[in-house]
């Protein structure tokens, strides 16, 4: 693998990737800007406006027919919540030209349709088109509504909710109704404008190609030479400012739906520490805990006890928390929870044997060896990395985990607090 | 040995067949940092009515035995659980019923051969005790639990249940809360010795590999003996749906449908038809079509629509899924759709569109190691070498297509599954 970061301008990065390991190519952009209640709804309408249509392609079937020559060329946008920032993404997933009957350009054609799409949008007397921002505007209103209609989703981002209440990382990625309906096909534009020139704009492009002619292709591409320079103005989500406050007693909420199964998500902090850098050993915590087949977590409330098919803990380095998540009888919430708080206790006494640590390290060492292994999960890491500012070779956050030392969890295991505990049943 | 070449994709794929009767197929990825390994059983959760060879004993299984086996194979004599141990190497291991298959799985970067040495152990060492297969159940019925409260789930179940009449693909691949209350050791020892033998197995690596040594290192670690696996007894279905559709609540926030026309699962060059089907649901409601915008213009629909075709050796269906907040106006001018193009015949242009597109969605599937052996051990069960899907493309022609539409895009074929909100 091959990977080569270059800064076009200011505020808008391009990353290659070259491997000939894959028979697709990707192209992507990245569009960061802060997560805020003012302006999170307007973007989440903006892909699926600006995939409705541009200059280029003046409906999305336009858009669809040009993919399909390309022998089936998959695109889609979308938003994505990563800690206090919104990310607006477009990618197009092409077969690589080797694979092909005959020479198509795949990659050349993918960085052509997306900067149409994304930067020349269809736009009639200093406005969207009114049609498509009216249906957008009732697809995503169902689409806000349709986040009940997925269970496990709908508890985890609850309880998130009432952690962080209205502000960044507790608000939803779709946005909210009430602020939907004072959108329209003016404001949007006007809103657009200003994200396509103050949002921080990653471009990536993986797969097997010539690095100058790609490179040459992004810089001479009239689209991306009108964008303006910019200073990143996105939050940094660094885990030594995140700091978490002691608190008392833990806030419990249940809630009903007509539902079989229950819901459980307990919300975990982690409170400032001795630590210089705590994000490996939170990571070890979480898989001892409650990540994969070997932990904790997973061996007694599913395998001991037979609580539950899904028990399972992530860990959300950005923020500074740890979320348990089990799917169980309504009726087993009592016993869950009692056991789910009895082995953060054997946590902090040290209750996890060799064995568990090693089996643990283990895990995660699988995980970071396999980034490599897919084109997406790899595009995925490294835009993290863009985003953390504190970037890791994958050697180097191998090097990390490795030198963790048992005793360091113990340590770490009493910096952990139970923020939240929320209940999904019927 | 056999080799198979595509140039196309350049891709080689080495099959061979053991003598105790099992077969091994091997796609080499050189530049892979993954490798994965799979083993298939040809017993799936249709299977639950057979006749013991031997005792010439007829067995009907309760529902859901097949999965239930995958649950419980990962148990050891020792008291380990295989798939602790493989985690334990870093292996990312798994197991997944299908309706006409089981298969065990894993892939890594490291220790490949100790997963190897566990997954032929587990699969060749069944332990089954009284008390492991009672904790089984509590697992199992929270599996059953979170399906219930998935509308897409059940919209597709439902489909299932309109289409056939006595095939058992109408029924839940786990199985019921009261079926898995029925399963002891002995349901489950008498269906692994029936159908856990060398001549219903086929195991499938792709990676790093030499295709020799790769089979000989498998070869080694098998030890199950090879007997007369039990004979299936399959109850015919016609072709006639059950019955129209069906209807549910749930509380989600938008109603969900599924479309499905039942297809004769008998007939002659399966796979050209496949691809013929394939073709068609991109023509009818794919992306580009004039029925696609239509519906989305009019906020018919949410979401994608998603069209597949499903099939296997005893049944084959097609579904349209999606969601709307008027369904009948979907189904009103999905048939539309149909019969204008029944009528006035494929264009040339969107013809050429819809290949292209099924063609890279195959090369897609070569992608990766998982991707690729996957599609081959699919394939296996329904006898079908994957390659033959890119000669079939090559010479498949509109008027071929054409005639498939008119035969398999047929009203009277056709089922309705709903979930409304309350």
């Amino acid at each position: 693998m091959n990977y080569i970061k270059k800064e076009i301008k200011d505020g808008v990065n391009l990353h290659l990737i070259i491997n000939d390991n894959f028979k697709t190519d990707y192209v992507v952009f990245f569009l960061t800007v802060p997560l805020e209640k003012e302006t999170v709804t307007q973007n989440a309408l903006i892909p699926n406006v600006l995939k409705s249509g541009c200059q280029k392609y003046p409906n999305y079937k336009k858009i669809v027919e040009e993919l399909e020559m390309m022998y089936g060329a998959e695109f889609d946008c979308g938003v994505d919540k990563e800690g206090d920032n919104l990310i607006i993404k477009f990618f197009i997933n092409s077969i690589n030209d080797s694979f092909l009957p005959e020479k198509n350009n795949n990659i050349e054609k993918s960085l052509k349709i997306l900067t149409e799409i994304i930067f020349n949008p269809l736009i009639e007397n200093d406005k969207f088109k009114e049609e498509y921002i009216n249906i957008e505007k009732q697809n995503l209103e169902l689409l806000i509504n349709s986040q009940k209609d997925d269970k496990d989703e709908y508890a985890f981002e609850r309880c998130i909710n009432i952690m962080y209440k209205d502000s960044g990382f507790g608000l939803s990625k779709y946005g909210k109704i009430v602020d939907l309906e004072k959108i329209n096909s003016e404001n949007l534009y006007k809103h657009y404008k200003q994200l396509i020139d103050t949002a921080k704009i990653d471009i990536f492009i993986s797969g097997n190609f010539e690095k100058e002619k790609i490179t040459s292709e992004v810089e001479t591409n009239e689209l991306i030479q009108k964008i303006k320079e910019r200073k990143e103005k996105i939050n940094i989500n660094h885990f030594k400012k995140e700091i978490k406050n002691k608190i008392e007693n833990p806030e419990v909420k249940q809630e009903k739906m007509e539902i079989t199964q229950g819901k459980l998500v307990i919300g975990l902090d982690i409170l400032p520490n001795n630590f210089e850098d705590f994000r490996f050993i939170a990571l070890l915590y979480n898989a001892i805990y409650g990540d994969g087949v070997n932990s904790k977590l997973f061996q007694i409330v599913r395998e001991k006890e037979s609580l539950a098919y899904t028990a399972k803990s992530m860990y959300i380095p950005k923020k500074n928390n740890i979320f348990i998540r089990c799917g169980i009888e309504i009726e087993k919430y009592e016993k869950t929870l009692e056991l789910s708080k009895r082995l953060l206790e054997e946590m902090k006494n040290g209750e996890f044997t060799d064995d568990d640590f090693e089996k643990a390290k283990k895990y995660i060492l699988a995980g970071i060896n396999s980034i490599e292994a897919e084109q997406d999960t790899q595009i995925i890491y490294l835009f993290g990395q863009e985003l953390s500012k504190l970037p890791l070779t994958v050697e180097e956050y191998r090097e990390k985990i490795i030198s963790i030392k048992k005793e360091e969890i113990i340590e770490f295991a009493k910096s952990i607090q139970i923020n939240t505990i929320y209940f999904l049943r019927n | 040995m056999q080799i198979i070449e595509n140039n196309l994709l350049k891709e080689k794929v080495y099959i061979e067949k053991t003598e105790s009767g099992i077969t091994l197929i091997c796609i080499p990825k050189e530049k892979s940092i993954k490798k994965y390994a799979i083993c298939g059983i040809g017993f799936g959760s249709n299977d639950n009515h057979f006749i013991l060879q031997k005792e010439k004993k007829e067995i009907k299984n309760p529902d859901g035995v097949a999965h239930f086996l995958e649950h419980k194979l990962f148990e050891q004599e020792n008291g380990q659980n295989s798939l602790d141990v493989l985690a334990s190497l870093g292996i990312d291991a798994n197991a997944y019923t299908t309706n006409d298959h089981t298969a065990y799985l894993f892939e890594c970067t490291d220790n490949f051969y100790k997963g190897l040495d566990e997954l032929f152990n587990y699969i060749q060492n069944p332990y089954f005790t009284d008390e492991n297969v009672e904790k089984e159940k509590g697992i199992i019925s929270q599996e059953i639990n979170m399906y219930d409260d998935e509308a897409d789930w059940k919209v597709y179940i439902n489909a299932m249940k309109a289409l056939y009449h006595k095939n058992p693909i109408r029924i839940d691949v786990a199985g019921s809360i009261d079926s898995i209350n029925k399963i002891t050791k002995e349901t489950l020892y008498d269906t692994y010795n029936s159908f856990y033998v060398p001549s219903n197995m086929v195991v499938v690596v792709s990676g790093d590999f030499k295709p020799e040594e790769i089979f000989k290192e498998i070869k080694n670690r098998i030890n199950i003996k090879n007997v007369v696996p039990a004979k299936k007894i399959e109850e015919k279905e016609n072709l006639e749906i059950n019955q129209k559709e069906i209807n549910e609540k749930m509380d989600i926030s938008l109603p969900t449908f599924i479309f499905a026309f039942k297809v004769d699962p008998e007939e002659k060059e399966k796979l050209k038809r496949a691809i013929a089907i394939e073709i068609l649901l991109e023509l009818i409601i794919g992306q580009s079509t004039d029925l696609y915008e239509n519906l989305y213009e009019n906020g018919n629909i949410f979401e994608d629509v998603m069209p597949t075709f499903e099939w296997s050796r005893d049944y084959a269906h097609i579904l349209i899924q999606g969601k709307s907040n008027d369904v009948e106006i979907v189904k009103e001018k999905l048939l539309n759709k149909i019969n204008d193009l029944k009528k006035n015949g494929i264009e040339d242009k969107q013809f050429e569109r819809a290949k292209r597109k099924i063609y890279g969605n195959y090369v897609r599937e070569f992608n990766d190691v998982s991707q690729v052996a996957l599609l081959f051990i699919a394939n296996y069960f329904r006898q079908i070498n994957p390659f033959e899907y890119v000669e079939n493309y090559k010479i498949i022609s509109k008027e071929y297509v054409e005639n498939i539409l008119k035969e398999v895009f047929d009203e009277k074929n056709m089922v309705k599954s709903t979930i409304n909100p309350y």
